[in-house]
């Protein structure tokens, strides 16, 4: 009796990937960028906005919650004069920041799991694997789908934490995380980490090295942190629906290219490009 | 008995240009085959087509009765392969580099933390076993690939340039050492070398590839009995030959062809027996023969005379090799 072949190699899958994270958890050049964004973003930043929204005088904001769209401001207008701040920046503005973090944690992953197999020689040892090539390509996406959403997650934990001490005085409970931060965390982020993914995939099927891809790639990185300071800047304030629904454009994108990525990650094809 | 390797009129081109050109040739079990070219004559594509990590455009090929095109990780599974850059990771150790690979070949982890120290120490590189390859020789990374490539301990052993980037010592160990694992376990091993002295010191026969296309395919001495017919001798007169023993070497029935040494001559005859009629005959005119040595063409001489022929190609082994120089010893192009 002869069985099918399973949809998944996991045993292959499972080996590829503690592969990679071992490797990568031993390049400092590929760990400490990874660490430091998401430290300065989620502890940092919030710590020292925070501590300074704490100790300013109450501002008067309501010209600035006036001018905000729809039913956006209604959740801070309701609160307290002196609370306002403190929810405000720390409760909707530092959010889309966050997504700094998967994005750049999966392209970094993603440019040293594709482009740096090519760069490092080590690809056709991959090739002469007797592993399926979309077993390959999902092993290559998930050691750096996985960590940039771990990462993502765990500099939540920190970020709620620093968050919520430096508010408590001002506040006296918890606020973080809000309803914003849940759909950033758990739809967006791991959207645009899939995005990220999708595109450096892509960029480094032409990229011969990591530095290369990184290059390439930051085309797509810049768009978003202008995203981020125009929404740090009140501009591009967002409700709920439309996260949610900015989170399914960025899946829908993501799959798109991590599927076309998928057609074109043949071993024929990456054999004839090292 | 089947072959354990077999292509018949294997075609690969990159964009447009051809890289394995009609390549038919086999190897039997156990047997030590060298793919012999310069670069860019299809050596290393013709291993990625064996492997089934390529597709040929044309053709097909068996490996250990399965086809690489159709059956890639069957023809994987029982294949290692020694690729011309070693493959390491630079961030792990000599252990996690073969452990890993030997992971996604379904090898437990204890077997194959086991075997890789085993290999390490037999292939001499024991120390780096534990730690991070980086800074490793050269030498010393293509043992470690070598490891991995023998840990699974597969049937068929590809090894494309084993000691490229090696300093003649390193080179010359790495050739020992292949010269004792390529026999072991009735392992069939397919050599990608244009070193002609690796080739002949480790294969059984060798397949001369130019540009894609195969020159020639056989055991070395049966090329060079097709390129150069009957024996050849050495005859050591004391001196360069004068014309008349020249002349009178060539009167003798049964001399193909005669040559000039610094010591005397060089006659290529029909067959041994010819050689004391040619001694006669050099007596006969007072002519001091001090030795007479048969020399048999190195591998050397079969892949530069292959070489210097400009012809685009030869028919399958079945048909042989095409037609000769005069001389093994003519000099080199």
């Amino acid at each position: 009796m002869t069985g099918r072949a399973p949809a998944v190699d996991r045993a292959a899958v499972r080996a590829l990937l503690r592969r990679d994270l071992v490797a990568v958890r031993r390049s400092k050049a590929v760990v400490i960028p990874m660490l430091i964004v998401p430290v300065l973003l989620l502890v940092v930043l919030p710590l020292l906005i925070g501590l300074g929204a704490r100790g300013a005088p109450a501002p008067d904001l309501t010209r600035f919650l006036d001018s905000l769209p729809g039913d956006l401001a209604a959740p801070i207008a309701g609160l307290p004069s002196h609370e306002q701040l403190v929810v405000l920046v720390l409760g909707y503005l530092l959010a889309p920041l966050f997504l700094i973090v998967p994005l750049m944690v999966s392209s970094v992953l993603a440019a040293d799991a594709f482009a740096g197999e090519k760069e490092r020689r080590t690809m056709e040892t991959l090739l002469h694997l007797p592993v399926r090539d979309r077993d390959l390509f999902l092993a290559k996406l998930l050691g750096a789908f996985l960590p940039a959403v771990a990462i993502s997650w765990l500099g939540f934990l920190a970020f709620a934490v620093v968050a919520n001490t430096v508010a408590w005085p001002v506040l006296g409970r918890i606020f973080v995380p809000t309803p914003m931060w849940l759909v950033m965390i758990l739809w967006v982020g791991p959207a645009v980490a899939a995005l990220g993914l999708g595109v450096m995939v892509r960029v480094s099927a032409r990229a011969r090295t990591t530095q290369e891809a990184n290059q390439l790639g930051g085309a797509v990185v810049l768009p978003l942190i202008f995203l981020a300071v125009g929404q740090s800047s009140g501009l591009l304030l967002v409700t709920l629906p439309v996260a949610l629904g900015v989170g399914a454009g960025l899946w829908a994108i993501a799959v798109l290219l991590l599927g076309r990525g998928a057609r074109r990650f043949t071993r024929d094809r990456l054999a004839a490009s090292v | 008995m089947s072959p354990a390797i077999e292509t018949h009129e294997l075609c690969r081109s990159f964009a447009g240009v051809a890289a394995v050109d009609g390549l038919t040739l086999d190897a039997r079990p156990g047997e030590v085959l060298a793919l012999l070219g310069p670069n860019g004559a299809g050596k290393t594509t013709t291993v990625r087509l064996l492997d089934g990590v390529l597709r040929p455009d044309r053709g097909w090929s068996r490996v250990l009765g399965a086809d690489p095109a159709v059956d890639g990780d069957a023809v994987r599974r029982r294949t290692g392969v020694l690729t011309e850059a070693a493959g390491l990771d630079d961030r792990l150790s000599g252990v996690e580099n073969l452990v890993l690979p030997a992971r996604v070949r379904g090898i437990d982890e204890a077997t194959a933390t086991r075997r890789a120290h085993e290999l390490l120490g037999r292939l001499g590189v024991a120390a780096l076993a534990e730690r991070a390859v980086r800074g490793a020789s050269t030498g010393e990374r293509k043992r470690i690939a070598l490891a991995r490539a023998l840990l699974h301990e597969p049937e068929v052993l590809f090894l494309d340039e084993p000691t490229s980037g090696l300093d003649p010592v390193a080179a010359r160990d790495v050739v020992e050492l292949l010269a004792t694992l390529a026999g072991e376990h009735g392992r069939t091993v397919v050599l990608c070398t244009h070193h002609l002295a690796e080739a002949g010191r480790l294969a059984h026969r060798v397949a001369v590839l130019d540009r894609g296309r195969l020159l020639a395919f056989g055991r070395p001495a049966d090329l060079a009995a097709e390129l150069w017919p009957g024996v050849e001798a050495d005859l050591d007169l004391g001196g360069a030959a004068a014309p008349a023993t020249l002349a009178a070497l060539r009167s003798v029935r049964g001399v193909l062809d005669v040559a000039l040494t610094v010591d005397g001559a060089r006659v290529r005859v029909e067959g041994r027996d010819v050689l004391p009629a040619v001694v006669a005959a050099l007596v006969a005119v007072e002519v001091p023969v001090y030795g007479a040595v048969t020399r048999a063409p190195s591998l050397e001489d079969v892949y530069f005379a292959l070489h210097s022929q400009a012809v685009p190609a030869v028919p399958p082994p079945a048909a042989g090799v095409p037609r000769a120089p005069s001389s093994p010893a003519e000099p080199r192009t």
